[in-house]
C-alpha cells in the first residue's frame, strides 16, 4: 500500500513539476556493470555504489582517514577470551517496505553471507562457524568466534543487514533469496531501488525514513549507471549528463577534465596498490627464478613517470607504503639483463621452451591494458610471447577466483576494504583466502604461519613486524609483481558538494552529497 | 587489353585501382617505407601522443610508437585478412551455387537454404559470435569471415547459372555428350566469372570493413599488433586531443575501402554490358 502511494505521489510530481521543486539528481558513470545488486555475493570497488545506498551494515566507515562510526549498532563489547563479540543494535530501524529491523535481521543476514561463501561472507567463514550467531533480544546480537581475531572490528561494517521476512518470502528451493537478490533490494538504506536493468545499471530513490535522518540538502535521487567507454564517460561529466565518475581514470583524462570549470577533480590520499598478479600455481610461473625473470622485465619508471605522469608512488610490495606493517625493502628495478640471468636459471632447469603467457585485463580500465602491453614488451624482448585478452571485470573477476580459469597474470588494483594488513597482504597471498581473494595461488607455510599469527594477536607492534616479515618473505619469492600506490582522483560536477570521501567505498556513499549551483 | 584500356578510361575506377596498388606496394614495402619499422612492437614512452610533426608523420601513440609506421605495417594484416577471407568464401560460395543452380531440385535447395540461414543473421553480428567463441586472432576473423561472406557468391552465382542453364549453348554441350562437370566448370563458370569479379571486388572493401570493426571490438589481432580497427579502438579515449591517433587509420581504412569499391564499380561498368551506364 505505502508503495502505491508513494508510485502515485512520484507519479503526479512528475505530471506536475510545477508544483513541487525539482528534484536534486545524481548520475554516475560507472565504468563497470552492475551485474547484481545482491550486497553479498560481491565485493568490490566497481559495484560497491549499491551495498553503500541500499544497505546498513553494523557499523559504517567515513571520511579519510577512514573512521569507523556507529551504525546500526550503537556500541559493541568484546568478552575476555576475545570471543564473543556483542553488538547492541538500535530500535528505531526500518526496512524500505517498514518492517522494524530486528537482531533475526542480523542473524539471518549473518548466516547468509556464510552460507553464500562469497563476498565478505569469504572473509568471516575462516573465524566464525554457522549458528555461532545469536539473537539475544531484539536489540542485541552476539557473535562467537574461534579464535580472537584482530579484524572482525575492522569487518563488521561489511555485515550489511537484510530484511529477513522479504527475503525469506522469496526463496526457492532453499536459495537463501538468491535469484530474488540479483535484481531486488531488501534493505534499510539511504535510499529504495527505483529500478534496475544490469545492462544499464541502476536508479535508487531517497528512502525519507531512514534512521539516520538527512541534512538540509541531498539528492532526492541518484543513479548508477554502466558506461563502459572511457570517452563516453569523460565527454558526459563534461557536457552535464554526469555528476560524477569513477576514481579510475588516468592521468591524461584527469589532465583533460581539470581544465573544465565545470568539472571538479576531488585528491585524496588513499591506498590502492596496483599490481600484476602472477598464477604461482601454474609453470612456469610456479617457479621463482621464472618469476624473478617477470619482476625485472617490467619497466616500472616508463609506467609510473610516462603513462602515469608521475601521479603516483612506486610501492615494492603489496602493502601500501603509507601503512604500517610495510617493510622497508628497494622495489624491483627495470633490468632486462638480469631478467635473462634469472631466466637462464629458469630454462637451465626445465629446457629452453617457453609456453605463450596469458595476461587478462579489465575492459574499459586503460591503465591495466597499457601494464599488459608494457610487460608484453618487456618479455617478447627476453623471447617470451604474451597474449593479451581484455574482458569486463566481473567475467574477468569470477574467472581470477578459480585457479583454472585465472590468466597467468591480471593486472588490477587491491583497493581498501577496511584499514589493516589482512587487507593487502592477508587477503592476497594467505592460504585461508585461496583461491576467491589469494587468486595467484601463493602458498607459502612460513608465511601462512606468520599471517595467521598475526589474526588472533592484538598487540599493533607485533603484528607490523609479523606482517612485515611475511610481506618480505613474499617479496622475496616475487610472488608478483607490485608498482604503485594511488591517490585517489574523483571527478565530479562542480555544482556536487560534500563528497565525503572514505577510501572504503571511494566516494560512492551519496547519502552526504548534494547540489550547490 | 581492351578491359584495361577501358578501365583505365573510367576515372573512378582508375583511382580505385591506383589506390589498392597502393596498399598490395605499402605492404610489400612496409619494412622499407616505415621510418621507425621497430614501431610495430617497441615503446618510447617519453614521446607518447606527439602530435603529427616531420619526425612523425601521423603522430605517436599511447606508448610512443610511430603511428605511420605502424599503419604501414597493419596494411599488411588488412590486405592478408582480406584476400584468404574473400578467397576462402568464393571457395566455398562459388561451387555451391553452381551445383545448386545447375542440378536444382532437393540439392539445389537445400544448399540455397542452408545459405538462406546464414544471410538471415547480418554478417557482423555472426562474424562477431564465431571471433569472440573461439578467441581473439587474426585467424579466427579470417575463420569468422570466411563462414558468414560465402551465402553472398552462392547466391549470385546460383541466379547466374539457372539462367545459363537454359541458355542454347548449354544444351549443345550436353547433346554433344559432354558431362556436367564439363559443362558447369567450362561453359558455364566462365559466364558467370564477371559477375563473380566484381562482387569479389566490392566484397573486399566489405569485409575489410567488417575485419575493422571485429579489431574495434578486441575481437581481431591481439596487440601489439598494429590493426587498423584496434588502433582506432585504442586511440577513443584519447580523443578529441590527440586526434591523429584515430584519424590516421581511420583514414587508411575509409581509402582503401572506397578504391575496392571504386574498382568494383569501374569492374561492373566494363565487364557487364547489361549494366554498363550508358544503356540504364
Amino acid at each position: 500500500m505505502k508503495h502505491t502511494v508513494l508510485a502515485l505521489c512520484s507519479a503526479l510530481a512528475l505530471m506536475t513539476p510545477t508544483l513541487g521543486a525539482a528534484k536534486d539528481r545524481y548520475v554516475h558513470a560507472n565504468n563497470s556493470a552492475y551485474d547484481t545488486l545482491d550486497p553479498h555475493t560481491v565485493r568490490d570497488v566497481a559495484r560497491v555504489a549499491s551495498r553503500l545506498n541500499f544497505y546498513d551494515g553494523l557499523y559504517r566507515w567515513v571520511d579519510n582517514p577512514p573512521q569507523l562510526i556507529p551504525w546500526l549498532a550503537t556500541e559493541h563489547s568484546v568478552s575476555e577470551d576475545g570471543l564473543t563479540w556483542t553488538f547492541t543494535l538500535r530500535d528505531d530501524v526500518t526496512f524500505h517496505d517498514g518492517t522494524k529491523m530486528t537482531a533475526e535481521d542480523v542473524v539471518y543476514s549473518f548466516e547468509r553471507m556464510l552460507e553464500l561463501k562469497r563476498g565478505a561472507g569469504s572473509l568471516f567463514l575462516p573465524m566464525i562457524d554457522p549458528g555461532q550467531t545469536v539473537a539475544v533480544d531484539d536489540t542485541t546480537v552476539a557473535f562467537t568466534l574461534k579464535e580472537p581475531s584482530a579484524i572482525f572490528a575492522a569487518l563488521v561494517p561489511d555485515i550489511l543487514v537484510v530484511n529477513s521476512t522479504l527475503v525469506k518470502e522469496n526463496e526457492v528451493d532453499g536459495d537463501m533469496g538468491q535469484a530474488y537478490m540479483i535484481d531486488h533490494v531488501a534493505g534499510s538504506g539511504s535510499y529504495m531501488l527505483q529500478r534496475y536493468d544490469p545492462a544499464r545499471g541502476f536508479i535508487g530513490e531517497r528512502f525519507a525514513d531512514h534512521f539516520a535522518g538527512w541534512g538540509e540538502k541531498y539528492f532526492d535521487e541518484i543513479e548508477f549507471r554502466t558506461v563502459l567507454e572511457t570517452n563516453t564517460r569523460i565527454q558526459g561529466l563534461m557536457r552535464g549528463d554526469y555528476q560524477g565518475l569513477d576514481g579510475y581514470l588516468a592521468p591524461d583524462q584527469v589532465e583533460r577534465l581539470r581544465a573544465d570549470e565545470d568539472v571538479q577533480i576531488i585528491e585524496e590520499e588513499s591506498m590502492r596498490v596496483f599490481h600484476i598478479a602472477m598464477h604461482n600455481g601454474r609453470a612456469p610461473l610456479d617457479d621463482k627464478n621464472f618469476r624473478m625473470a617477470m619482476v625485472h622485465a617490467f619497466d616500472y619508471d616508463g609506467y609510473i613517470n610516462e603513462i602515469m605522469q608521475g601521479t603516483v608512488a612506486r610501492n615494492p610490495t603489496i602493502m601500501p607504503g603509507n601503512l604500517w606493517g610495510a617493510p622497508d625493502v628497494p622495489g624491483y628495478d627495470y633490468d632486462l639483463a638480469k631478467a635473462k640471468e634469472y631466466l637462464d636459471a629458469y630454462k637451465a632447469e626445465h629446457g629452453d621452451e617457453v609456453r605463450t603467457i596469458k595476461i587478462g585485463t579489465l575492459a574499459g580500465f586503460s591503465e591495466t591494458e597499457q601494464a599488459a602491453a608494457l610487460m608484453q614488451n618487456g618479455l617478447s624482448q627476453l623471447g617470451i610471447t604474451v597474449e593479451i585478452e581484455s574482458s569486463p571485470w566481473p567475467v574477468i573477476s569470477s574467472a581470477m577466483q578459480n585457479p583454472d580459469t585465472m590468466p597467468d597474470m591480471v593486472p588490477y588494483w587491491k583497493s581498501t576494504y577496511y584499514v589493516d594488513p589482512n587487507n593487502w597482504v592477508g587477503e592476497l597471498y594467505a592460504s585461508r583466502y585461496a583461491p576467491t581473494r589469494n587468486v595467484s595461488s601463493y602458498h607459502n607455510d612460513a608465511v601462512d604461519e606468520k599471517l595467521e599469527k598475526a589474526l588472533v594477536i592484538t598487540d599493533q607492534d607485533a603484528r607490523a613486524e609479523l606482517y612485515s616479515d611475511a610481506t618480505t618473505q613474499i617479496y622475496e619469492d616475487a610472488a608478483g609483481i607490485w608498482i604503485y600506490n594511488t591517490k585517489w582522483f574523483g571527478p565530479y560536477a562542480s555544482s556536487v558538494k560534500n563528497v565525503r570521501f572514505c577510501p572504503v567505498g571511494n566516494g560512492q556513499d551519496m547519502r552526504w552529497a548534494y547540489l550547490e549551483e | 587489353m581492351t578491359a584495361l584500356k577501358r578501365l583505365l578510361a573510367d576515372r573512378a575506377a582508375s583511382i580505385g585501382a591506383a589506390l589498392i596498388l597502393g596498399l598490395i606496394l605499402v605492404a610489400i614495402f612496409a619494412p622499407v617505407l616505415a621510418p621507425y619499422p621497430g614501431d610495430v612492437t617497441a615503446f618510447h614512452l617519453t614521446e607518447r601522443l606527439q602530435p603529427p610533426s616531420a619526425d612523425h608523420l601521423f603522430g605517436t601513440d599511447r606508448m610512443g610508437s610511430d603511428v605511420f609506421s605502424r599503419i604501414l605495417f597493419g596494411a599488411r594484416i588488412t590486405i592478408t585478412i582480406a584476400v584468404i577471407a574473400v578467397g576462402v568464401s568464393v571457395g566455398i560460395g562459388v561451387p555451391i551455387g553452381l551445383i545448386a543452380g545447375y542440378y536444382g531440385g532437393f540439392p539445389g535447395g537445400f544448399l540455397m537454404r542452408t545459405s538462406d540461414i546464414f544471410l538471415a543473421v547480418p554478417q557482423i553480428v555472426l562474424a562477431i559470435a564465431i571471433a569472440q567463441t573461439l578467441g581473439p586472432s587474426v585467424e579466427n576473423v579470417i575463420l569468422a569471415l570466411s563462414l558468414t561472406y560465402w551465402p553472398f557468391w552462392a547466391r549470385l552465382v546460383y541466379a547466374e547459372t539457372r539462367s545459363l542453364k537454359a541458355q542454347t549453348f548449354v544444351e549443345a554441350a550436353l547433346a554433344l555428350g559432354a558431362s556436367d562437370l564439363r559443362v558447369m566448370v567450362l561453359h558455364i563458370l566462365p559466364n558467370t566469372a564477371s559477375a563473380i569479379i566484381v562482387r569479389t571486388s566490392i566484397g573486399m572493401g566489405a569485409t575489410i570493413l567488417t575485419a575493422a570493426a571485429l579489431g574495434f571490438l578486441g575481437l581481431g589481432a591481439p596487440p601489439p599488433t598494429p590493426e587498423w580497427g584496434r588502433t582506432i579502438s585504442e586511440a577513443r579515449e584519447f580523443l578529441p586531443e590527440a586526434w591523429w591517433y584515430a584519424a590516421a587509420p581511420g583514414l587508411a581504412i575509409f581509402l582503401v575501402v572506397m578504391g575496392f569499391n571504386l574498382l568494383g564499380d569501374g569492374l561492373r561498368d566494363i565487364l557487364d554490358p547489361k549494366l554498363r551506364k550508358g544503356s540504364r
